[in-house]
């Protein structure tokens, strides 16, 4: 996590950085293959790496794992699509209208708290057990972070800024779109790029609470016939999806903001 | 455009209540709405109870003790997790930004572990811990880790060094310049990663109730949804929002009098 001096060199160098950065990681994987092999646990309990990967190859070729996956990508995202729409227009609403804010400061500090996860029967009741309920609890529980950094990257303009465009009559519309909202956008996308996370991981578990297909509910229908080494394949697929969205959000922001580079 | 909304109320003893008021205002106005599109039956009954009823659930429910025995049950799972999770989030955190070597072993785990939604390890959990407080508790923990070891270990890192090089000329012992220096100026960055694990520890804590518990608030929740008892549904919901609200106003509150020595609190209110 901290850049160091020491470089390496060469392939030899950059192969042995590549593993002390991972050894950890296989350190991990070596004692699970260990415990789970020397008969300490029940496979039941644990099964065994190798058989872990037998398992996603199966799968893989069952297309158990790409059809489930695009489900719960497609209801994230979209959920997440809603999320910025609203949240930033909610959010530069609240930051140029005094009476925006007034009205809507205290509902969403109210609800930003909430665990909005407990909505899902509600969110069941109103839209079904389909895409819809998913995609709507998503966008009901990322708007929230990207009203508030939107608010708070649209607060911060420079008021000689605003004050320059004013004196030179730029209308209220203009005024967003073409001030507010491009100095704003390194906020909106860190507050993006924090909820993109989010929006996996309230996809994955309502459809772990509701069913409805996607990641979470195979998960749960291989829990229900303990086949143990299912519910590892679909585990590490949360996993490496969180991981590559992450990465993914990095390069976006340095494609669509490099005036504006944060650290990792 | 128009001055501040509530600009001609006068500061002082008698007004700051009235000043509140007006402040919350529209969230009696949204529950006003919610209880008049009800009533005048603008909407399906069947999906929406009115305010009024939601109240009364509540009420009964408090009253028969439904409420109290399942918040109780939730909020033990949930702030026994948290803490747990919190003191490990803050030692792994420390140890990473005075270690180069816990750095190296802590930090790709970290990174590898921070995007997985840990209500996917629940299914496993549930199978090696049964249904039940520890399943729930060890998923909570693992949740409130990840956000207290990142903002821990900024938190540190962001030290000036002259003041640890200050007082090491002076000869301060290292385990005094943890305790007395790199923790202390790292609190705040620290209570943001605790707040950030306290909205977690709820969201988990529900998530494993309704996935697969006998007790607590999530579990009561879904089983009024699925009876289709939905007066009473809105009503558990309702009580999990105003405790969860009030756990994050403490939470802030604690924050700011511990740190009112700061200067950088004032700077870091954000979040409303």
């Amino acid at each position: 996590m901290v850049e160091r001096a020491d470089a390496p060199y060469g392939p030899i160098g950059l192969a042995w950085a590549g593993l002390r950065h991972c050894y950890p990681l296989l350190l991990v994987i070596v004692a699970w293959e260990l415990v789970a092999r020397g008969g300490l646990v029940r496979p039941l309990f644990l099964p065994t790496v190798t058989a872990v990967l037998e398992q996603f190859w199966i799968l893989l070729v069952e297309g158990e794992i790409v059809g489930p996956l695009l489900v719960s990508l497609y209801r994230a995202f979209a959920g997440l699509m809603l999320a910025v729409v609203f949240g930033v227009f909610i959010g530069l609403l609240m930051a140029r209208s005094k009476w925006a804010k007034w009205a809507l400061d205290p509902l969403v500090s109210f609800a930003f708290p909430a665990p909005k996860i407990a909505f899902v029967p509600i969110f069941i009741l109103w839209f079904g057990i389909d895409h819809l309920s998913k995609i709507l609890l998503v966008a009901f529980t990322c708007i929230f972070p990207i009203i508030v950094a939107t608010y708070h990257g649209a607060v911060a303009v420079s008021r000689t800024v605003i004050w320059s465009a004013e004196a030179m009559g730029t209308p209220e519309g203009k005024m967003l779109y073409r001030i507010i909202f491009p100095a704003t956008k390194p906020h909106i996308f860190s507050g993006v790029r924090v909820t993109v996370p989010v929006a996996l991981i309230i996809a994955f578990t309502a459809e772990m609470i509701a069913g409805g297909g996607g990641v979470g509910a195979a998960l749960m229908f291989a829990q229900r016939f303990f086949q143990t080494p299912t519910v590892f394949v679909y585990i590490l697929i949360m996993l490496a999806t969180g991981l590559i969205f992450d990465r993914v959000m990095l390069r976006l922001r340095h494609w669509l903001i490099p005036w504006h580079d944060e650290p990792a | 455009m128009s001055g501040v909304p509530g600009m001609w109320l006068r500061s002082g003893a008698g007004w700051d209540s009235l000043r509140a008021a007006w402040h919350y205002l529209p969230i009696a106005i949204v529950l006003l709405v919610w209880q008049v599109v009800v009533e005048f039956d603008l909407v399906n009954r069947a999906f929406l109870p009115s305010f009024g009823e939601t109240l009364s659930a509540l009420w009964e429910m408090t009253r028969n003790g439904e409420i109290g025995f399942n918040l109780l049950v939730s909020l033990y799972r949930a702030f026994a997790g948290l803490a747990i999770g919190s003191i490990i989030g803050v030692a792994i955190g420390l140890a990473m930004a005075t270690s180069r070597r816990a750095d190296e072993f802590f930090g790709p785990l970290v990174a590898t572990t921070y995007s997985l939604p840990k209500s996917s390890l629940v299914p496993l959990f549930i199978l090696w811990f049964g249904i039940g407080d520890v399943a729930s508790i060890v998923s909570v923990v693992l949740a409130c880790l990840l956000p207290v070891i990142v903002s821990t270990y900024h938190g540190v890192q962001s030290v000036p060094p002259v003041i640890v090089w200050s007082a090491r000329a002076m000869g301060t012992p290292h385990h005094l310049i943890l305790w007395r220096i790199l923790l202390p100026s790292s609190l705040l960055s620290i209570f943001t990663g605790v707040r950030i694990a306290l909205g977690f520890c709820f969201v988990l804590t529900i998530s494993v109730e309704m996935i697969a518990a006998k007790t607590g608030i999530g579990k009561l929740i879904f089983l009024y949804g699925e009876n289709g008892a939905y007066a009473y549904m809105f009503g558990g919901l309702l009580a999990i929002v105003i405790v969860a609200y009030a756990a994050d106003r403490t939470l802030l509150a604690a924050m700011n009098h511990l740190l009112r020595w700061d200067d950088s609190i004032h700077a870091a209110h954000v979040g409303g």
